[in-house]
């Protein structure tokens, strides 16, 4: 057994017990990105020395006898949408190619005060727009599971790194989906928080009024590990929660006799494939035999959210991408001969297709005689979605649906069909809009030997019971076993 | 379905080729007619989130970067300013 196998949790408890060094779990992933990133390509990013420096310093402090946080040398990768200071932070986009960010995001400040090795920056679809990773203007990741499909987006190098084994538990951002998707896609642990729970200082504005930056790993507890790092109030994020939050980590008790259990039968409609919906219903059966109890609940306007998602979620973008204009930092082009000309042709030549789709799109909705029909109905929608869960959790206590309405896709597949491309979020985006916490934790294959994902939704700050519910299921079920992606 | 290219590209400060344009203009319908999907609902209030008040810190200077870091991702830089083209004609 190879160190890089092994859960954050086990790995901590050996560097604690002095059974292994964090240099030499340190070197063993290294190793291991070494020789799966050419099949792999989940990161843009490799900080090799930076990372055995900082391991080596941990080792001394834990050899002084100095009491550490629990991720102190567990080495970990970083999406490339989360700043990060003196390394590289590209949003896998041309215009910030060689942005180096003066400040660290405050998730990152967290981190390092827990003395947690950074591997390196994860790809991801640029400026986190899209469900596979191929919006990337660097590189196309990979589905370890099988390289010809892919790990799903946009966190889809945090997903895959952890996957491989190239990470031990990786960081993602989530607007509509792109922690819970590619996890799912991926068969791996993911957490989107609850909105205003971790800071977004730092991180690379999308939809600020949707993103939250969460954790990926290959159990429960090293998710419930770092969320447990990373979440609390910051001051530099307006929206941060003045809130105490437990150890969740510690919390976890796997119990979930007496919880209701609400399974929305607007989530398993004629979109999600049948392999999908048979594994989802085993998770919720087996939860049943542990002692909760299943309610059918509904959610009406489910339909509508992803309309909703995307005029809010564009809106913002446009406006959030604004600031990308060649002057004070990012790509500037050569070829201009005034300033109009000069923030044209940098923009044109420094984004991606699809970011360029969704400045045109939220542009589209908040332009004028078109506010109204869209953007005011979208975020009424939004209002409504809203009411409807914490109306269904007067019912149960969280929700269990499928994450994704089908498995991973072939590279390509659907890289020119924009619409099918977004339907990967239908299940995921009604989260963000209500600002909820969503769990995705695998549930079993599907035909094709590719992992499925079941998602876990809970009333607001409600990540203790997500935890405890996906734990019951992992030790029924078995922890992720990295041996199946090692082919 | 009408949706005027040329027009969202200069809000965008986007430029797209007369090719570029045909495409974008095809897919930006398709999208379009997706997310036109919503609930008749009566949108006509105004649009606060009570339950989600923000709280604002003292503006006070911290932490600030040191002027060279700032200015070391700027695209082109002279005597510690940034330079652009002229502004005002």
């Amino acid at each position: 057994m190879e160190l890089y196998q092994l859960t954050a949790e086990k790995l901590s408890a050996m560097l604690a017990n002095k059974e292994c060094t964090s240099e030499e779990l340190t070197q063993s992933v290294l190793r291991r990105i070494e020789a799966k990133e050419p099949e792999i390509k989940a990161y843009l990013t490799v900080c090799a020395e930076e990372a055995l420096k900082k391991a080596k310093e941990v080792d001394q402090k834990r050899a002084a006898g100095e009491k550490l946080h629990p991720l102190a040398g567990i080495p970990m990768g970083i999406k490339d949408n989360i700043c990060t200071r003196g390394i590289k932070t590209t949003c896998a986009s041309r215009i910030l190619e060689n942005f180096v960010p003066p400040y660290d995001a405050f998730v990152m400040e967290k981190l390092h005060a827990a003395d947690a090795v950074i591997l390196g920056k994860l790809n991801m679809d640029e400026f986190a727009m899209g469900s596979s990773t191929e919006n990337s203007y660097f590189q196309k990741t990979r589905n370890p599971w099988n390289t010809e499909y892919v790990p799903g987006g946009s966190s889809g190098g945090s997903a895959a790194s952890v996957a491989a084994g190239e990470a031990v538990v990786s960081l993602g951002s989530d607007t509509g989906g792109s922690i819970r998707q590619p996890s799912a896609y991926c068969g791996i642990v993911g957490l989107k928080p609850t909105y205003s729970s971790v800071s977004r200082y730092g991180l690379v504005a999308y939809a600020s009024s949707l993103d939250q930056i969460g954790a990926l790993g290959r159990s429960v507890k090293d998710v419930a590990m770092v969320y447990s790092a990373i979440c609390g109030r910051d001051p530099h994020d307006a929206t941060s929660a003045v809130r105490e939050y437990p150890d969740f980590a510690a919390g976890i008790t796997g119990n979930v006799k007496g919880l209701r259990i609400g399974i929305p039968k607007e989530y398993f409609g004629e979109g999600v494939a049948a392999d999908v919906k048979e594994a989802v219903w085993k998770a919720a059966k087996a939860l049943e035999s542990a002692g909760a109890t299943l309610v059918e609940v509904s959610l009406p306007s489910t339909d509508y959210a992803l309309s909703a998602y995307y005029i809010i979620a564009s809106a913002e973008a446009s406006s959030n991408l604004a600031r990308f204009d060649g002057v004070k930092y990012g790509y500037r082009t050569q070829n201009f001969s005034n300033l109009t000309e000069m923030y044209e042709n940098t923009r044109s030549e420094g984004f991606g297709a699809e970011v360029k789709r969704r400045i045109m799109l939220g542009t589209y909705v908040l332009s004028s005689g078109y506010y109204d029909a869209y953007y005011k109905k979208a975020k009424f929608t939004q209002l409504r979605i809203q009411d409807e869960f914490n109306k269904a959790f007067e019912a149960c206590d969280l929700l269990l649906t499928p994450t994704a309405p089908d498995t991973a896709f072939r590279i390509g597949e659907q890289v020119d069909d924009q619409v099918k491309m977004y339907m990967n979020d239908i299940l995921t985006v009604t989260v963000n809009i209500a600002g909820l916490p969503g769990l995705s934790m695998p549930c079993g294959f599907d035909g094709k030997g590719l992992p499925v994902g079941c998602q876990l939704i809970g009333p607001k700050f409600s990540e203790q019971v997500l935890f405890d519910v996906a734990s019951c299921w992992e030790q029924q079920n078995g922890g992720f076993d990295l041996a199946a992606t090692l082919a | 379905m009408n949706i005027d290219i040329r027009h969202l590209a200069k809000l965008s400060r986007l430029n797209f080729s007369p090719e570029e344009e045909a495409k974008f203009s095809g897919e930006m319908e398709k999208i379009v007619e997706l997310v036109e999907k919503l609930p008749n609902l009566d949108a006509s209030g105004p649009l606060i989130d009570p339950s989600n008040p923000m709280t604002l810190r003292p503006d006070r200077v911290e932490n600030k970067p040191n002027r060279n870091e700032l200015l070391q991702n700027a695209p082109e830089t002279q005597a510690g300013c940034i330079v652009v083209p002229k502004v005002v004609e």
